[in-house]
């Protein structure tokens, strides 16, 4: 570990969207270690956008160096550098939806207001792939949730408080609505967790 | 009566999320081997022909093709095992003088051209992490760089 305080990089000590802004900054004027600040602290939240869309985890790791290739076309026109994570989520999930469309051609694919009311598991570990208890319990009822509360709860427990913004415009919602949304979604996760604590 | 508070609740979904469906170990180096590009100008991404990249190679052990496009360009790539890695043949359209570049993680790249009729041979590549770009050669015009996410060969 290095004492020195001149070598430290611009978003040493910052973090959140602040600590992102600064290293997309960077990596603009071509500082690689900034790009893989991003892609280090950024990608968890790419591949859960893309994994609550019900994408397989071969496809979803495509999906996810797709959008990391697509920011580096983008990475001088992005006008708003703080708004990297919104821009991450927005293509993660466009490229998502793409895919998965492309897979369903043929098939009898559901109007997208059904298939976001439907619970999701496809794609989805089984419950046994968690071994403690109370996880399992809690995986299994995340998986009858509605799509759509699945992929809220997933961004906004991936991206924090401070990207309520961003998941509120991927998703096409009003920003006020998530935390009430969001409320509803863990009132159902908590009635299904009763229920399935009941039968044991 | 069982009254988790939200913020225990999401705590806790934040843990089952990481533990049920994490992402896969090798994830961040390949994104990062992906973007180590020489220049990020100009640089279109490649989407594989539905399917193909799941039917094909990474699905097996057994070597197999893929096919992988962006709006004006298809390319179909197969793989055939030799002692060492990888004989690749591929083809391309519409035909041009394009360059096509096959990196290897920790092996550097190799690199040949289209013939008038879009073929591309690479004889003997190296097994590991690849990416392959096609370098758009558009009459002298240094053009566009068509890259596609990594496979695993």
């Amino acid at each position: 570990m290095s004492l020195s305080t001149t070598d430290d990089p611009p978003w040493e000590g910052l973090d959140g969207a602040e600590r992102h802004a600064v290293c997309l900054t960077a990596a603009r004027a071509g500082d690689r270690a900034a790009l893989h600040v991003l892609v280090n602290e950024l990608t968890p939240l790419v591949w859960h956008v893309v994994r609550g869309q019900g994408l397989n985890r071969p496809a979803a790791e495509d999906v996810v160096q797709t959008v990391w290739l697509a920011l580096l076309r983008n990475l001088n026109r992005l006008t708003e550098p703080r708004a990297l994570a919104a821009w991450l989520i927005t293509t993660a999930r466009r490229e998502a939806v793409r895919v998965r469309s492309a897979e369903q051609t043929g098939a009898s694919a559901a109007p997208a207001e059904v298939f976001d009311q439907m619970p999701s598991t496809d794609g989805q570990p089984e419950a046994e792939a968690v071994r403690d208890d109370r996880d399992r319990r809690l995986w299994s009822a995340f998986r009858r949730l509605p799509r759509r509360c699945q992929e809220l709860l997933r961004l906004t427990v991936l991206a924090g408080r401070a990207r309520y913004e961003a998941v509120a415009e991927a998703m096409g919602m009003p920003r006020g609505s998530i935390g009430p949304t969001r409320g509803r979604c863990l009132d159902s996760l908590r009635a299904l967790l009763d229920a399935e604590g009941g039968s044991r | 009566m069982n009254s988790t508070s939200d913020d225990e609740l999401l705590d806790q979904l934040a843990q089952v999320l990481e533990r049920a469906d994490p992402m896969p170990a090798d994830l961040l180096d390949r994104v990062r081997f992906a973007i180590d590009l020489e220049s990020y100008l100009d640089v279109e991404v490649a989407r594989w022909e539905h399917g193909s990249a799941l039917a094909g190679v990474r699905s097996s052990a057994e070597p197999g093709s893929v096919t992988f496009t962006v709006d004006d360009l298809t390319v179909m790539v197969s793989f055939l095992r030799t002692q060492r890695g990888y004989r690749i043949d591929g083809w391309l359209a519409p035909a041009g003088p394009h360059t096509v570049e096959v990196r290897i993680d920790g092996h550097g790249s190799s690199t040949t051209t289209a013939d008038a009729n879009g073929r591309f041979v690479l004889p003997d590549v190296p097994r590991g992490v690849t990416q392959i770009l096609v370098h758009l050669a558009d009459n002298g015009r240094s053009a566009r760089t068509v890259v596609t996410p990594t496979l695993v060969l």
